[in-house]
């Protein structure tokens, strides 16, 4: 059945917003303080037993902390076919379930 | 000796297979499921690996699926009266 709506006649009308609302955002910031508390958790656990592992290692010396991140690195990726260099982190496959912390220096 | 305890909130579904057979050898077949495994560093890069996925905890020990079952298991709203002679029997054993 064919039911005309705006997206299906127009050529270039998407229905994903251009932008994350203020609610993606705050969830965004949720999953990614969660990350940093997995990642707290299994160090803590490790230096206790007086283990370590390089994932935990390469993690804490590579990835910047939720609280240490710009909004812009939180919010927005690097794209090179873009205008503005950045393109919003939504547009990432599977965006809630990988990690994108840190993007190109100087972009 | 303490176990990490380890909650899938999230599906692997859409993600590469790498996260599934992560998943797969930590034990975790599906959403809320939840394992007990010794704080080791083998453990720890597993759990690093799908991070984003679950959730973790340090415990003292490693429980059993039942007395996981009964954490969640909600007040039944009743109590089975008993006669005195039971409850003295019963504190009589403590």
């Amino acid at each position: 059945m064919f039911k005309p709506t705006p997206t299906l006649f127009g050529g270039l009308l998407w229905k994903t917003p251009w932008r994350l609302s203020s609610p993606q955002k705050a969830r965004q910031r949720k999953r990614l303080r969660a990350v940093d508390r997995v990642v707290d958790t299994l160090s803590a656990a490790l230096a206790r037993t007086g283990q370590s592992t390089k994932a935990v290692e390469r993690w804490y010396a590579e990835m910047p902390r939720e609280e240490e991140m710009l909004p812009k690195d939180k919010y927005t990726l690097f794209d090179k076919k873009e205008k503005s260099y950045r393109k919003s982190i939504h547009k990432l496959p599977k965006w809630t379930r990988v990690s994108q912390r840190v993007n190109p220096p100087g972009f | 000796m303490t176990f990490f305890r380890i909650t899938l909130l999230r599906s692997a579904i859409g993600l590469p297979r790498r996260s599934t057979d992560v998943l797969k050898a930590l034990g975790l077949k599906k959403r809320m499921a939840t394992v007990f495994h010794p704080v080791s560093s083998s453990v720890a890069g597993q759990i690093m690996k799908v991070k984003e996925l679950v959730e973790v905890q340090e415990v003292d020990r490693s429980m059993t699926k039942q007395e996981v079952w009964l954490e969640r298991k909600p007040d039944p709203g009743y109590y089975v009266e008993k006669t005195s002679v039971q409850e003295r029997g019963e504190m009589g054993q403590q």
